[in-house]
C-alpha cells in the first residue's frame, strides 16, 4: 500500500524486533533455567548461559525418579507430586478431550438453536451466554466445591469434565453461533424439501460444513481446559487426580524445589499446547476474534 | 373457493404427508427445547446454583466451627459489614484498580501499536512477528507465573543476569521483591500472557478497513499521523471498546500469577480482590461467609462491565 521509506524500514525492523523479543523472553528463560543444574544456576549468577547442560532436570521428571542422573545423585528430596508425573498427564489429557468434545455437543446444540430457529427466547439465551462468560471462577470456587460435595463427585475425573464443561460452555456457544449463521441457508433448506427434518438437517448438513468453524472452538476450548488451574485444585485433592497445572501450582512455595526443576515441569506442561496453537493457528485466531466480536 | 387457492399458492412450502405422531416432526418451539436442555442442566448446576449459592453462603456465618456442625446460621449482612471494615479488603480493591488500569491501558496501547506493525507485509520481521504473536496464548497460567518467577529472583533470576551481562543495571534488583515494583512485576507476565488476544482483534480489525479509504487521504495530502489519528483510530473504537471490557473484567479476577509469583507479598502490596477472596475462605481462620461476600462485591463490578458488553452487542447485530 504504502511503501516504507529506507529509515522506515530500518524502524519497523526494530520494532518487530522489541515485540520478538518480548514474546520470546520468558521461553528462552525457561528453556536456559531448566537445561542446567541447581549449582551452576547458583554458582555464576551472572551467566545467562551455563557453563554446561544437563537433561537430568527431564530425565528425573519422565523417570519418576527412578533414574536421578548427575544432578539429582545427592538429592534425598523430591516433591511426590513430581512422581505421578505421566498420571497427570493422562489426567490432564483425558479432562482436556472430554470437555472438548461434551462442550462442541452441547455447545452445537445450542448454537444451533440460537442462530437458525427463530423462536423468541433464544435470543434472550444468547445474552444470558454473554454475561455468563464474565463470571469469574473465583466467585465459583466456595459454592462449587460445596454442591460437588454433596453430589458426591470430589476427587473424580468426571466431576472436573463436568465442572469445566460448564464454565465453558458459554464461550463455545458465542463461537459457534455466529458460525452456524454463515452456512448457506439454501442448502438446509434443499434438504428438507427432499424430507430431512430440521434436526437430520442440522446433523448431515449444518454440522459438517461446520468442521472450520468447530475446529476452531475444539482448539480454543482445549486449551483453556489444558491451562486450568483452580476448578481441578478445588475439587480434586487426591493425588490421583491432579493435572498437570495442580502438580506446578503444588510446587509453589516448596523451599526445596529449585528452579532448574521447576523450570523443566513447566516447559513440559506448556509443551504440547504450544505445539497444538501453533499447529492450529489459523483456527484459534478465527475462533477468538469470532468469540469476542460477532454475537 | 377462490381464496383458498389463492392462500394455497402464497405459502408455497409443500406440505408433507401426514405421518404418524412420533414420526411427526417438532414444532421449532419443541426442538429449541430440546436442543437447549442438555446445555441448560449442564449451565444449572454448574453456574446458575452456585451462584445462587455463593449468595445464600455470604448471607450466613460459615466457619469451620459452622461446617463441623453443618448448620450455617443466618447472619444478614454482617459478612458485608464486616467486609467493608476490614481495611485488606479496600487495599486488595484499590490494588486490583491499580492492575487494571495499567494492564489495559498497557495492553490497548500496545494492541493498537502492534496490530500496525504485522499489517506491514512488505516487511519480513512482521510475518515473524505475526507467526509468533500467538504463542503466549499457549502458555498455562501457572507456568507462565513459576517462569517469571525465575526471571523476577533477586539472587538467580534470569531478567537481573541478562541486565547485569548487559550492564545495564550494576546491582541486582529484587523486582518481585519490592514493595514499589511488586504490582508491575505482577502485571508484565499478565500482559504477556493476554496481550495475543487483543492483538489479533485489533489485526482482524484493521484488515477489514477498506484501503480507498488510505488513498483518497493520501492524494489529499494526509500525513501518515493524520491518516492514523482521522482514518484508523476512529474505524478501530468499536472493537477498542470490545477489548476494554473484556481485558478489564478478566484483569480484574487476576489470580494465577499472584500465586505464583508475589502470593500477595511482599507485605500486602498484592493483594488483589480474587486473592484476598481465596486467602479469607481457605486460609485460617476459613470464613467462609465472608470470603463468599468479597467474590460477590467482585462479581458485581465484573457484572457491570458485562452489561454494557452485552448492550454493546445487541446495538451491533441489530
Amino acid at each position: 500500500m504504502f511503501r516504507p521509506t529506507f529509515l522506515g524500514r530500518v524502524g519497523l525492523h526494530l520494532a518487530n524486533l522489541a515485540v520478538i523479543t518480548f514474546l520470546l523472553f520468558p521461553i528462552v528463560a525457561v528453556v536456559i533455567g531448566s537445561i542446567q543444574s541447581e549449582k551452576t544456576l547458583q554458582a555464576d549468577t551472572v551467566a545467562i548461559l551455563p557453563p554446561e547442560y544437563t537433561f537430568d532436570n527431564f530425565r528425573i521428571i519422565l523417570t519418576q525418579g527412578e533414574q536421578k542422573g548427575r544432578v539429582f545423585e545427592q538429592a534425598t528430596y523430591l516433591p511426590d507430586n513430581i512422581k505421578v508425573f505421566y498420571q497427570a498427564a493422562l489426567n490432564s489429557l483425558i479432562v482436556a478431550v472430554s470437555v472438548t468434545l461434551l462442550t462442541l455437543v452441547l455447545g452445537s446444540l445450542s448454537a444451533y438453536s440460537i442462530s437458525r430457529l427463530r423462536v423468541r427466547w433464544t435470543i434472550w439465551l444468547l445474552q444470558v451466554n454473554v454475561a455468563a462468560r464474565f463470571v469469574p471462577i473465583i466467585v465459583l470456587m466456595i459454592p462449587l466445591y460445596v454442591v460437588f460435595r454433596s453430589a458426591g463427585m470430589l476427587n473424580s475425573l468426571w466431576g472436573v469434565v463436568i465442572a469445566q464443561t460448564g464454565f465453558l460452555l458459554p464461550y463455545a456457544i458465542l463461537i459457534l453461533a455466529p458460525y452456524f449463521e454463515t452456512i448457506s441457508h439454501e442448502l438446509e433448506e434443499a434438504a428438507r424439501i427432499d424430507g430431512c427434518s430440521r434436526f437430520g438437517a442440522f446433523l448431515r448438513i449444518v454440522l459438517p460444513l461446520s468442521t472450520p468453524g468447530l475446529s476452531s472452538c475444539g482448539a480454543i476450548i482445549f486449551i483453556i481446559s489444558w491451562q486450568d488451574l483452580l476448578i481441578t485444585m478445588i475439587l480434586n485433592s487426591r493425588r490421583e487426580f491432579m493435572t498437570l497445572p495442580v502438580i506446578i501450582a503444588s510446587l509453589v512455595g516448596d523451599v526445596h524445589v529449585f528452579f532448574n526443576l521447576l523450570m523443566a515441569i513447566c516447559l513440559l506442561a506448556l509443551l504440547p499446547s504450544v505445539v497444538l496453537v501453533m499447529l492450529l493457528q489459523k483456527y484459534v485466531v478465527q475462533g477468538l476474534s469470532a468469540g469476542a466480536v460477532k454475537g | 373457493m377462490a381464496e383458498e387457492v389463492a392462500a394455497g399458492e402464497a405459502g408455497t412450502r409443500r406440505v408433507p404427508p401426514r405421518r404418524p405422531f412420533w414420526k411427526r416432526e417438532l414444532p421449532v418451539g419443541w426442538l429449541a427445547f430440546f436442543m437447549n436442555t442438555p446445555s441448560m442442566i449442564v449451565l444449572a448446576a454448574v453456574l446458575a446454583y452456585p451462584i445462587y449459592y455463593a449468595g445464600y453462603l455470604s448471607l450466613h456465618q460459615v466457619g469451620l466451627a459452622q461446617m463441623r456442625r453443618g448448620v450455617f446460621p443466618f447472619y444478614g449482612f454482617q459478612n458485608y459489614l464486616n467486609l467493608f471494615e476490614d481495611p485488606l479488603f479496600w487495599l486488595s480493591l484499590k490494588n486490583t484498580i491499580m492492575f487494571t488500569v495499567f494492564v489495559v491501558t498497557v495492553e490497548v496501547v500496545l494492541a493498537v501499536a502492534i496490530g500496525l506493525l504485522l499489517m506491514q507485509a512488505s516487511v519480513w520481521t512482521s510475518r515473524v512477528t505475526r507467526f509468533l504473536m500467538l504463542l503466549p496464548y499457549a502458555v498455562p497460567p501457572i507456568a507462565n507465573g513459576l517462569i517469571w518467577s525465575f526471571i523476577y529472583n533477586f539472587k538467580f533470576g534470569f531478567l537481573n543476569r541478562v541486565l547485569l551481562t548487559t550492564g545495564l543495571i550494576s546491582e541486582p534488583v529484587n523486582w518481585a521483591g519490592n514493595a514499589d515494583t511488586a504490582l508491575v512485576a505482577v502485571a508484565v507476565p499478565y500482559i504477556w500472557r493476554t496481550l495475543p488476544f487483543a492483538v489479533l482483534l485489533v489485526y482482524a480489525a484493521l484488515q477489514g478497513i477498506n484501503r480507498d479509504l488510505y488513498e483518497a487521504a493520501a492524494v489529499d495530502g494526509a500525513s501518515a499521523w493524520r491518516r492514523f489519528w482521522h482514518i484508523t483510530l476512529p474505524l478501530l473504537r468499536p472493537i477498542i471498546a470490545v477489548i476494554l471490557i473484556l481485558r478489564t473484567s478478566f484483569a480484574f479476577a487476576v489470580f494465577e500469577e499472584v500465586l505464583a509469583i508475589t502470593q500477595g507479598g511482599p507485605g500486602d502490596a498484592t493483594w488483589v480482590s480474587a486473592w484476598y477472596g481465596y486467602k479469607v475462605s481457605f486460609a485460617p481462620p476459613f470464613n467462609i461467609g465472608m470470603g463468599a461476600a468479597s467474590a460477590y462485591v467482585l462479581a458485581l463490578i465484573v457484572g457491570l462491565f458485562a452489561i454494557v458488553y452485552v448492550r454493546l452487542i445487541y446495538q451491533r447485530t441489530t
